[in-house]
């Protein structure tokens, strides 16, 4: 089998950015631990619980999506290309890898992005099977395990009581890394260590049937109390993919943008005339809960939530997408005993 | 009874005489503390406070929901303590919409903390007055202010540079702060659009200075904005040169009178002007 | 104004223009209608020579300057900012003026905290009568924020799609 000595990542980034490669890796940032473009010198950090997601790889927070100069009454539109570097994320955890399934069907559905397409095809995802999860995870409770491959070109999985990873590429992208890392990579052998313990906490596919007979239930108004309607959790989320379309501009020249965009801000369904369709808190983290697990189900099959967790640790309110699900199976099972 | 079996029983009893109809309270959420809305007397037994509960639980009477639950009996540190007499002085609550369940430090740095009880704004400003008239910002913030403000300009500009390229617009610090209750805020405002929405340098610079600056005077050095920041960028830093600033300049300390003129919306004819030619 | 003026230097080199070595700083000032912008109006009837790099914008009063008035002009490349009104107890508005005052002391705290050097940030009072005070301000505006330089390549608040 293929392996690589955990204190060799630095150099297998370094011979991975050698052969073109841009490489974004868990790094620490102050405080936190941030999945970002690695710079010769810094570690990898492993096990670790990102504060932002795959996505940022994908969608970034705000781009250029059109650009226009402007003369008086004409109007000259410019070509704009996606920016899509060569790019491998190393050390991604398999939540976010399963999320990525999430970005590609909401993105080639009635519409083919070209931006977002460019960036999927130039980047490889080296998911790393996790040996740590946290109370918050749930990727078993939506389908995922800590050791999924499901959306990973690479799987890494730690061994040799976490001195070692065992390096399996899966398909052409997979391979194409393993062959440019070069000699970082070898073969020999290794024991694999043992993967997370992720207990479920509900079930999903029960989930979908409650929540379209619950859509007028008073719970949504419990649930939802502490939520202070910012966008930390649609941000953080490695499946949410909302966006806002800017124009912002001066008399010579105008840009488009796509920024991200959350359902929980009040803004997100105001309409021109004053009504809001969501006009509480209540009936926007209803949207949320309903979007992932019963929308998205309706249209693409597959849920719109891989369980990473990151909603939960990073609300500064409490809040918990697990927690509701949890709490409307609960009601539902109470519902049904009496 | 220690202090927590104290304020538990206070919330009991304040729910039962029906003197509150919620109490806003910290519960234990793994090793982290989140905000609990109690309505029944029996649930203000999951009521927790420690040094881990970081929310500034007045940022709630904001919230159409909240407001439908009044009169809502709130747990408060002094900086929380400070919010609630600011809302106050700043109109958006009044006596008869909250009891104050004071909580604070049992001694200058100890761990433990103490309970002074179910009290009305006024008893919370005259406390505030009289026990935590001294509340300064902790000292590495003040430090670090220092050494930004003696680097060059450019040093400074590089560093909020970085700092601000994090920012994903996300608006935690402002759903967080008890000071932010605008129903539209100046960012949502598209006729003009003033602030970029976009993740971009000059966006992001514009709206971290104009939040700050809509902070000003108002601030209470609670922290909330800084804990619920995803990114953990420093806004500290920001709000408390401007607090300081406040303070030194105009004499102005937020939270501690209900009757205070705000900082921003009142002059004074002997206002600095040292830097106006 | 015709688009040419508009250009710094680095874009008049970009457009093929005849390029003088000063660098001509863009300067906006934010005066209110009764104090400055009259005296500037005086400086013109008295035909006081003063620089054209200022970009004059009226407003009623100082009252009405937001401070993201001067982070609009920053960030849409101004190299340097005036900010300017009636003196104290001459404010045709009452108390206009006093308000200014305030946040002006406040905001230029955060903004040079963040990267705006003061060197190209003034405010000034400016009566009706001082129209040699507004030429000679502006001339020396000017010359303090050519000697800073553009302020292009480090303004933090700049856009730059």
């Amino acid at each position: 089998m293929k392996i690589v000595d955990v204190d060799k990542l630095s150099d297998l980034a370094a011979a991975l950015a050698a052969k073109g490669y841009r490489i974004v890796a868990p790094v620490r940032d102050g405080d936190v631990v941030r999945l970002k473009q690695w710079k010769r010198g810094e570690c990898v950090v492993l096990d670790a619980f990102t504060v932002n997601s795959v996505k940022d790889v994908l969608i970034p927070p705000s781009e250029v999506i059109g650009r226009y100069a402007l003369d008086g009454d004409d109007f000259t539109p410019e070509a704009v290309a996606a920016e899509a570097p060569k790019t491998v994320v190393l050390a991604a955890r398999p939540c976010d890898a399963a999320a990525m399934a999430v970005l590609d069907a909401v993105f080639n559905w009635d519409f083919a992005d070209t931006f977002y397409n460019a960036r999927r095809a130039a980047t490889t995802i080296a998911a790393l099977a996790c040996r740590q999860a946290d109370e918050q995870c749930f990727c078993t409770s939506v389908g995922g395990a800590p050791d999924s491959t499901a959306g990973a070109d690479i799987i890494l999985r730690p061994a040799d009581g976490g001195k070692r990873l065992t390096v399996e590429a899966l398909g052409e992208k997979g391979e194409a890394l393993v062959a440019a890392a070069g000699e970082v990579v070898q073969e020999g052998e290794a024991a694999a260590d043992a993967v997370a313990e992720v207990p479920v906490r509900f079930d999903a596919a029960a989930l979908a049937a409650r929540l379209a007979e619950n859509f007028e239930s008073p719970l949504w108004q419990t649930l939802s109390l502490a939520c202070l309607g910012c966008g930390a959790c649609a941000y953080a989320c490695p499946t949410c993919h909302c966006f806002d379309i800017q124009d912002e501009g001066t008399r010579r020249e105008s840009v488009r943008l796509r920024n991200w965009d959350s359902c929980g801000f009040g803004l997100f369904t105001q309409h021109a005339g004053g009504h809001n369709p969501r006009p509480d808190q209540a009936a926007r983290w209803r949207q949320r809960v309903m979007h992932k697990f019963l929308y998205f189900v309706e249209r693409f099959g597959r849920l719109a939530c891989s369980g990473c967790g990151r909603c939960a640790r990073l609300c500064p309110a409490g809040m918990a997408m697990a927690d509701s699900c949890a709490a409307i199976e609960a009601a539902a099972q109470k519902a049904a005993k009496r | 009874m220690n202090a927590l079996e104290t304020l538990r029983a206070d919330a009991a009893r304040l729910l039962g005489e029906g003197r509150a109809k919620v109490v806003i309270g910290y519960r234990t959420r793994g090793k982290k503390r989140a905000p609990v809305f109690i309505t029944d007397a029996a649930g203000a037994g999951s009521l927790v406070y420690d040094a881990a509960c970081r929310q500034n639980l007045a940022a709630y009477l904001r919230k159409p929901e909240v407001r439908t639950l009044l009169p809502a009996a709130l747990v408060a540190s002094p900086p929380v303590m400070r919010s609630l007499v600011l809302l106050a002085a700043e109109s958006q609550i009044g006596e008869e919409d909250v009891v104050v369940l004071a909580v604070g430090p049992a001694s200058e740095g100890s761990g433990e903390w103490r309970y002074h009880g179910a009290l009305t704004l006024a008893e919370t400003a005259r406390l505030l007055k009289e026990k935590y008239a001294l509340l300064a910002p902790r000292p590495e913030l003040l430090d670090q202010i220092q050494s930004l403000a003696a680097v060059s300009v450019e040093e400074r500009a590089a560093f909020w540079h970085e700092a601000f390229a994090q920012c994903t617009r996300c608006y935690a610090c402002r759903a967080a702060c008890p000071a932010c209750y605008c129903t539209v805020c100046l960012v949502e405002k598209n006729v003009p659009q003033w602030i970029s929405t976009a993740a971009r340098p000059h966006g992001n610079y514009a709206w971290n200075l104009i939040r700050a600056f809509h902070a000003a005077g108002r601030c209470t050095g609670c922290e909330a904005c800084e804990a619920a920041c995803p990114q953990g960028i420093p806004l500290m830093l920001l709000n408390v040169l401007v607090a300081e600033e406040a303070a030194e300049a105009f004499g102005i300390k937020a939270g501690y009178d209900l009757d205070a003129e705000p900082l921003i919306g009142s002059w004074s004819a002997d206002d600095e002007e040292d830097f106006i030619r | 104004m015709s688009p040419q003026a508009d250009r710094t230097t680095g874009e008049k080199a970009a457009a093929g223009q005849p390029v003088g070595t000063a660098f001509e700083p863009r300067i906006v000032a934010l005066v209110c209608t009764w104090c400055t912008y009259a005296g500037a109006d005086l400086a013109g009837t008295s035909r006081l020579r003063y620089a054209s790099n200022v970009r004059i914008v009226k407003v009623p009063c100082t009252g009405r300057i937001d401070p993201l008035f001067v982070l609009k002009a920053f960030e849409g490349g101004a190299d340097g900012v005036l900010v300017s009104g009636c003196h104290p107890g001459d404010c045709h508005y009452t108390s206009g003026n006093y308000h200014a005052r305030r946040r002006w002391a406040i905001f230029r705290r955060l903004l040079e905290f963040t990267g705006i050097d003061m060197r190209r940030l003034f405010f000034s009072w400016v009566s009706a009568a001082e129209g040699q005070k507004f030429a000679d301000l502006v001339n020396d505006v000017v010359e303090k924020v050519r000697a800073a330089g553009p302020f292009e390549r480090t303004n933090p608040a700049r856009r730059r799609p």
